[in-house]
């Protein structure tokens, strides 16, 4: 079943207020949305865990929900925070353990486009997204990277760095 | 209940009632800061004669009256950065900014055009403006501070250079009650200094207190 936002909304007014049941149900469904949300983003293997900070984030940021306002337009902020912060970690991960075939059918009907990540990349120039996309999501290395987008060494280490500084600056815009 | 392997039981167990964040609150308490700010200074040096006679000059009124809406309208962009959402904008204080440049830009083309107040000033009513300035203003950082940490700000240093720019807007208008000066030049160069001094101490201190 796929989370409507009232449904989602209504359920994090009631976890505001204590209840639990509610909150049991909106963390399962902000779950399985977050696994959506973040497929094909980062290596496969890596989402449980993203999933699992955002969904610690959620808890203790439970305060900076503005029951006047909608729901998933907030989870997306506190998961594009999360995202972008686990970009920055260095991390390298093989190429070959990829596999994008992970279901995300729907996803951008649900939540709309605007508030994807694929959305936050896309406004970035293409040469900073194209080696963030290479060597942060993909996981190949700075040497694959150079190889493929025919950067410098140097040129790719600075256009990670400021498209990461630039995706902080730009994660509650559509 | 597991979300992909997650127990997320134990989140459930720790559930207690939360009170949403809320701009009004600390907004209100740094604007009360503010005023106890003015009711300082006036106990401890006398306010300026033209408010003592009650003919405040037009100056002062616009002095003033920028610094409350650089202070007010940063504050309330850095409050809204406490709750985010993609799509939402905290961008008050933009306009705020825009408008109080004016203001440096007039005392350069003040000084420029032979205004000569900033010979006239001691250096001691130099200090006591940036100090009495960043005092207040480190005062009323804190309740902002403390709702961008019960928040969930998602650009941390921005919000630092912007708590920097409201609380530092606070104090100057709290400052400007006794500043006897009414010179362009001096405002332009000592109040916008006073501003941009807590503006970089809000980027270099704040961000440290609110990530997340």
């Amino acid at each position: 079943m796929k989370s409507g936002e009232e449904s989602l909304r209504s359920l994090m007014v009631l976890a505001q207020q204590g209840d639990k049941r509610a909150y049991a149900t909106l963390l399962d469904e902000a779950g399985r949305w977050l696994s959506r949300f973040y497929a094909q983003k980062i290596a496969p293997d890596a989402v449980d865990d993203l999933v699992q900070d955002t969904l610690m984030s959620v808890h203790r940021k439970l305060a900076s929900y503005d029951p006047k306002r909608p729901f998933l337009p907030w989870l997306a902020a506190i998961a594009r925070y999360r995202w972008v912060d686990r970009l920055r970690q260095t991390y390298k991960h093989e190429a070959s353990a990829l596999d994008f075939d992970v279901e995300e059918e729907g996803h951008e009907d649900v939540v709309g486009a605007k508030i994807s990540i694929d959305r936050l990349l896309s406004q970035l120039p293409e040469n900073q997204a194209e080696v963030i996309r290479l060597t942060k999501i993909e996981g190949h290395s700075v040497a694959e990277a150079c190889e493929r987008t025919g950067q410098s060494e140097s040129l790719v280490k600075v256009n990670v760095h400021r498209g990461l500084k630039k995706l902080s600056a730009l994660i509650e815009s559509e | 209940m597991t979300t992909r392997g997650f127990n997320i039981d134990s989140l459930v167990d720790e559930l207690e009632p939360v009170k949403p964040v809320r701009a009004a609150p600390p907004l209100l308490t740094a604007v009360a800061l503010s005023i106890i700010g003015i009711l300082a200074i006036s106990m401890m040096r006398d306010l300026r004669l033209d408010l003592l006679a009650g003919e405040p000059t037009a100056m002062f009124l616009m002095r003033a009256g920028m610094l409350a809406l650089l202070g007010g309208a940063t504050a309330f962009s850095v409050l809204s950065m406490a709750q985010p959402a993609v799509g939402k904008h905290h961008n008050s204080w933009q306009i705020a900014i825009a408008f109080a440049a004016l203001f440096p830009l007039g005392g350069i083309i003040a000084i420029m055009t032979g205004d000569k107040t900033l010979a006239i000033a001691s250096m001691e009513s130099v200090y006591r403006c940036l100090g009495f300035s960043a005092i207040t203003a480190f005062a009323t950082s804190i309740p902002m501070v403390m709702a961008l940490r019960r928040g969930a700000p998602t650009n941390p240093e921005r919000a630092g250079w912007l708590t920097g720019v409201a609380a530092g807007g606070m104090g100057a208008f709290a400052y400007s009650f006794y500043c006897p000066f009414d010179s362009l030049a001096y405002t332009g160069v000592w109040f916008t200094l006073a501003v941009s001094i807590c503006a970089v101490a809000g980027r270099l201190i704040v961000p440290k207190l609110i990530r997340w």
